[in-house]
């Protein structure tokens, strides 16, 4: 497959300060682990559920949240659980809610990556129809622009869900009300089984973005400071009132869809080139030890306390009680209160 | 509230390939899904199949495994994730004379279809007398731990639509059947094909190829005398063995299948409260305005001078399907409500 993926030219420059270069690494290398594991554990029958990969696509994930403010909006698929963590997801809710306990940020009532933290990490919580949130990140950006706010609503899908009817009235809409709004496509090369030639018949997705009137780029998601730099302008244009961009970021998708699907229909060499050469934790973890923002020990310890976190995680997710049986039809009504008592959520609807 | 038991990896979704019939003509449900969509390609050219990764991958749960390489790409189409098009798609090529039958990788991504299926498909030919042999078929329902966007049962909504015919069955006998049945019929079908029962329930399925079930004809799967529970889909597994363990109790409950939600086999339905003068209706669709209220309704109006009780209901209330074992546990109709709820009946 043709994908036309470059390099960062500026790959020299520093565009951050050290102590956020190495924040990046956390994210990238707490991903990479929290995959590994959740796999690990998934196969051996002690994960409930579902678990969907996004192993192999951390540079995309990392790169698009970590360019949003606390105040912005981020608007993810199944596929995006690094991009929640990125933008403020607690590890302990997360690994309760993978177990279905009501230390979950949905309480039980959702499983895995259909997870979002409103009132906290400002995220929305994941729908699997594709690409359902794609519209609503338009309402989100609309009232930010209506009551003069400076924050900018991001949206992740992957290539297969741009075939959608909805992803193009979004895109659409964005631009002709020019909303502070951006499109982040992860181009992980396959929707399910579907390849991009099945799924639309131009080259690049971020050349759609013409037809929209809004600028496109097309980035190597498997680096995650390219990936970053992309956002960040497109995030500060729609911040200073510039509206929608779209980005397409590509990389590869190194697992099934889904835990149980083993994906032989990607080109083992395709794969391997992936893995082998665009590796996006590896190439970040080298290039930081090449500018000598981290020594080896520096990335020996960021290793352990990402390990520590994840114990300390399973151990919450396993300790946290089952939802009460009970407990069923409560929270579908505002008014009988259940999700009140939720970590910023102060009482009463935020509209109230 | 620690010890409930969680299916690993139990999302509903086919890892393993389809598998065959055992040796002595046992098929799966899946299987004989299979079977019926294959003959049914076999006997008619214009038959064909659309759907998201059916082709080279078979299917999320291989349903159309092996279909790609005897029938090649024009007639097994793997489609872009655009459910209004996939039903346009198989409208607009019913209308110049195929007869696709489109596969959703869930029946909850029928609502990505929603207006063509409920404005076009539905309500086309009674406007312009333009058959539509479409068959729209998808996994529906729970019990699975796959929660709110892959446990859906939306044959409320699409029987309420008017013009589509719904079918829900809960044997791989009647499957197969039906499935060859819907292909056949000159009107749009939907066929829903519960994922709980996919793997789960075997028997011995017909060869022959033009064997089909009659659309709209309830089965009686159990004979009774004290109570009917009239029920559908994978909730009739948890009816006939509630009626089991109640036999040994010595309560006679008589479970009807109805097979076919929409339209309605009454006859059936009535002819076993006639018999039994008590009915249970018994539907893993929302309670509110769901299949169980209609036939309960339907009961409460035709057969009033037969009840010795009211009509009771057991469904799950009109929420999204929870995750958490406990929470899915409870929000399902369990054998044991079913038992008790029978009981109760009995009791009157
Ligand atoms: C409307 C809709 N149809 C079908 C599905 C089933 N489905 C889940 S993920 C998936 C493939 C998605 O591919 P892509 O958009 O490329 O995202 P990725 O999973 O690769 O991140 C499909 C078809 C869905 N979730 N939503």
């Amino acid at each position: 497959m043709a994908t036309k993926v470059h390099r960062a030219a500026k790959a020299d420059a520093r565009p951050l300060p050290d102590e956020r270069l190495k924040e990046i690494l956390y994210f990238l290398k707490l991903a990479r682990y929290f995959d590994e594991r959740m796999e690990a554990l998934y196969r051996q029958g002690r994960l409930p559920g579902a678990i969907y990969s996004g192993r192999g696509q951390e540079g995309t994930h990392v790169g698009v949240a970590y360019a949003l403010e606390p105040g912005d909006s981020l608007f993810p698929t199944h596929r995006d659980l690094t991009a929640q963590l990125t933008k403020g997801l607690d590890l302990k809710r997360v690994m309760a809610q993978f177990w279905g306990r009501i230390d979950g940020y949905t309480r039980g009532r959702d499983g895995n990556s259909h997870i979002g933290d409103w009132y906290g990490a400002k995220t929305f919580t994941v729908m699997s129809h594709l690409p359902i949130a794609y519209p609503v990140a338009v309402g989100a950006a609309w009232a930010y622009k209506r009551r003069g706010e400076p924050h900018v609503a991001m949206a992740i899908c992957g290539d297969g869900a741009t075939s959608n009817g909805r992803w193009h009235e979004a895109l659409n809409w964005s631009a002709v009300f020019q909303l502070p709004v951006v499109w982040v496509v992860n181009n992980n090369q396959y929707a399910y089984s579907t390849p991009n030639e099945r799924e639309f018949p131009v080259p690049t997705i971020a050349e759609r973005a013409a037809a929209y009137g809004m600028p496109g780029v097309r980035v190597d998601g498997t680096y995650v400071l390219e990936v970053y730099e992309a956002a960040k302008e497109a995030v500060e244009r729609a911040r200073q009132g510039g509206g929608p961009s779209l980005i397409e970021s590509v990389s590869l998708r190194w697992r099934g869809h889904a835990g149980h699907d083993p994906a032989t229909y990607v080109p083992k060499d395709l794969l391997e080139r992936y893995m082998a050469e665009r590796d996006p934790v590896r190439t970040y973890e080298e290039q930081l030890l090449a500018w000598g923002v981290v020594t080896k020990e520096d990335v020996a310890e960021l290793q352990a306390r990402i390990e520590r976190e994840f114990e300390e995680g399973h151990e919450f997710a396993l300790a946290s009680p089952f939802p009460e049986p009970g407990d069923v039809t409560k929270g579908l009504w505002v008014e009988d209160g259940y999700w009140r008592s939720e970590p910023g959520r102060g009482g009463g609807t935020e509209a109230g | 509230m620690t010890t409930a038991t969680v299916e690993a990896g139990a999302a509903g979704h086919g890892a393993e390939p389809r598998g065959k019939r055992t040796e002595d003509g046992q098929a799966t449900y899946l299987v004989a899904i299979a079977e019926a969509l294959w003959e049914e390609m076999e006997r008619d050219d214009r038959v064909y199949l659309l759907g998201e990764d059916i082709g080279v991958y078979g299917g999320a749960f291989k349903v159309t495994e092996g279909f790609l390489d005897r029938f090649g790409p024009d007639r097994v189409i793997d489609t872009p994730i655009a459910e209004e098009t996939i039903v346009g798609m198989a409208v607009g090529s019913a209308m110049e004379g195929f007869r696709p039958v489109a596969e959703f990788q869930y029946a909850d991504f029928m609502s990505s279809g929603f207006d063509e299926i409920t404005t076009v498909l539905a309500r086309y030919h009674y406007r312009s007398g333009v058959p539509l042999p479409v068959v729209l078929r998808g996994p529906s329902g729970g019990g699975v731990r796959a929660s709110s966007f892959h446990s859906i049962n939306p044959e409320p909504w699409f029987a309420h639509a008017g013009g589509i015919k719904v079918i829900c069955p809960a044997f791989p006998a009647d499957a197969k059947g039906l499935l060859k049945s819907a292909i056949r019929d000159d009107n749009p079908v939907m066929f829903l094909e519960h994922k709980w029962i996919y793997r789960r329930i075997k028997e011995p399925v017909p060869d022959d190829p033009d064997a089909l079930e009659p659309i709209s004809v309830a089965r009686v799967r159990r004979e009774g005398r004290d109570v009917s529970v009239i029920t559908y889909g994978a909730m009739v597994h948890k009816a006939l063995e509630a009626a089991e363990e109640l036999e040994r109790a010595g309560i006679s409950a008589e479970v009807v299948d109805l097979r076919t939600v929409y339209p309605l086999d009454e006859e059936t339905v009535l002819r076993s409260i006639e018999k039994t003068s008590r009915a249970l209706v018994v539907s893993e669709s929302y309670r509110f305005v769901g299949i169980g209220a209609e036939v309960a309704a339907t009961i409460a109006e035709k057969a009033f001078e037969h009840l010795d009780a009211p009509v009771a209901r057991l469904s799950p209330p009109n929420l999204p399907v929870p995750f958490s074992p406990t929470l899915e546990d409870a929000f399902l109709p369990q054998v044991a409500d079913i038992r008790t709820a029978i009981e109760r009946l009995s009791a009157w």
